[in-house]
């Protein structure tokens, strides 16, 4: 039985590298601390593969025949995507990728009811996977990635109970398909409050962003699935924040854990709240629970 | 205004698509835009609204948001802190009220 050795959830705002430099020193602290733990923590969980969820952004599919989730099923994982290489004002990377691994993923996916979709080619990657994999240094570390690229944008979107459903199965099939004692790293990339292309693209809610990381941190599940609604994220940053999506995926896969968050910082340039938060892959919360 | 008004088949989005994925395009479209759009089954109001940069006018007709926000930066700029700034602040201008920012 394979184990989930690493679970987190991390923005991805391409002004994390672009803007960074120009940001106020308690901003850039609350980053610098947040991507460096997260870098660590990966390291220290001595994962085997890294599956990263995160919004497609429309990147890879045009609206009029678009996937849901898209397995990125390549050798190499090379990006930025050329168009987006001045936007995030980043390097060019190249991570190892896992196809036998990713293979897997599409069959057992296939087989729990959960369409999904496959490609082998390099997938277009913009700050969606460039931004995480940089920052928390997925590059040199070495450790082999597969990227799943996700509807969080396009109507009719999976919502947080469908993507929650697909968590579960996720968190099925690494336990009983893939091989016994491999470690696995999960990562939901995105978020936190934004409105990228509309009126309010400026617009960050602090509030909502507050409410979700302390949420998110206290495995509260049930609340969660209640709670966060399109609606919720539509109102919080129309076209943006349901990228949070990708950590719920995440969450159905690990089941009710605490987290920590690393802070969090506002920062208009970057048109996006900032936080992230890591599952302690090690509490047992029905055993706390039945202790209380 | 939120994706209350997108309409998937707007012949827009797959311009945008095309320009974001091709660099050869890009060149086109900056050089001679008008051919470019010819190529695409534009709704006349639509090929108004690209032409005079009427980003207000493309959300009422269905553009979906994130590609308005990338059609913003392929006209305006695309660097960070840079193009890709002034191409926000068109988009938003237009989109609270102005209508074209051409």
């Amino acid at each position: 039985m394979a184990e989930i050795v690493f679970a987190a959830g991390a923005p991805h705002a391409p002004g994390l590298i672009g803007l960074l430099e120009a940001a106020p020193p308690d901003v850039k602290d609350v980053v610098a601390t947040t991507y460096r733990s997260l870098a660590e923590a990966i390291a220290k969980a001595k994962a085997e593969v890294l599956i990263v969820f995160a919004n497609d952004h429309l990147a890879n599919s045009r609206v009029r025949a678009y996937p849901d989730f898209l397995i990125g099923m390549a050798a190499e994982h090379r990006g930025p995507y050329e168009w987006f290489k001045p936007w995030i004002g980043c390097e060019d990377y190249t991570v190892k990728g896992a196809p036998e691994i990713a293979a897997a993923l599409f069959d057992g996916m296939t087989k729990r009811g959960i369409r999904m979709f496959a490609q082998n080619e390099n997938l277009k990657f913009d700050d969606n996977i460039s931004v995480p994999v940089l920052l928390t240094n997925i590059a040199g570390s070495g450790i082999p990635m597969i990227p799943v690229l996700q509807n969080c944008t396009v109507p009719p979107i999976p919502d947080q109970c469908r993507c929650y459903e697909v968590g579960t199965a996720l968190g099925d099939f690494i336990r009983d398909d893939l091989p016994a004692d491999m470690r696995v790293a999960l990562l939901g990339s995105g978020g936190l409050s934004h409105e990228p292309g509309g009126a309010r693209y400026y617009f960050i809610d602090e509030e909502f962003d507050r409410w979700f990381l302390d949420l998110v941190a206290s495995g509260d599940h049930e609340r969660l699935l209640r709670e966060l609604t399109l609606e919720k994220m539509e109102a919080a940053g129309s076209g943006g924040t349901a990228e949070l999506l990708a950590w719920v995926v995440v969450l159905g896969a690990i089941g009710s854990r605490p987290g920590k968050s690393f802070g969090y910082t506002v920062h208009k340039d970057f048109k996006c709240g900032v936080g992230g938060v890591l599952w302690d892959m090690n509490a047992n919360m029905r055993q706390q629970r039945a202790a209380v | 205004m939120g994706l209350e008004k997108f309409k998937p088949s707007l012949a827009t989005h797959d311009l945008i698509q095309d320009l974001k994925w091709s660099p050869e395009l890009r060149t086109e479209f900056a050089e001679q835009e008008s051919v470019v759009l010819d190529r695409y089954p534009l709704a006349e109001d639509e090929r108004k609204a690209i032409e005079t940069r009427n980003f207000l006018a493309l959300y009422d007709m269905g553009l979906h948001p994130y590609l308005g926000g990338q059609f913003a930066r392929l006209i305006f700029g695309n660097e960070a802190g840079k193009g890709a700034t002034v191409a926000v602040n068109k988009l938003v201008e237009s989109l609270q009220g102005k209508g074209p920012v051409a």
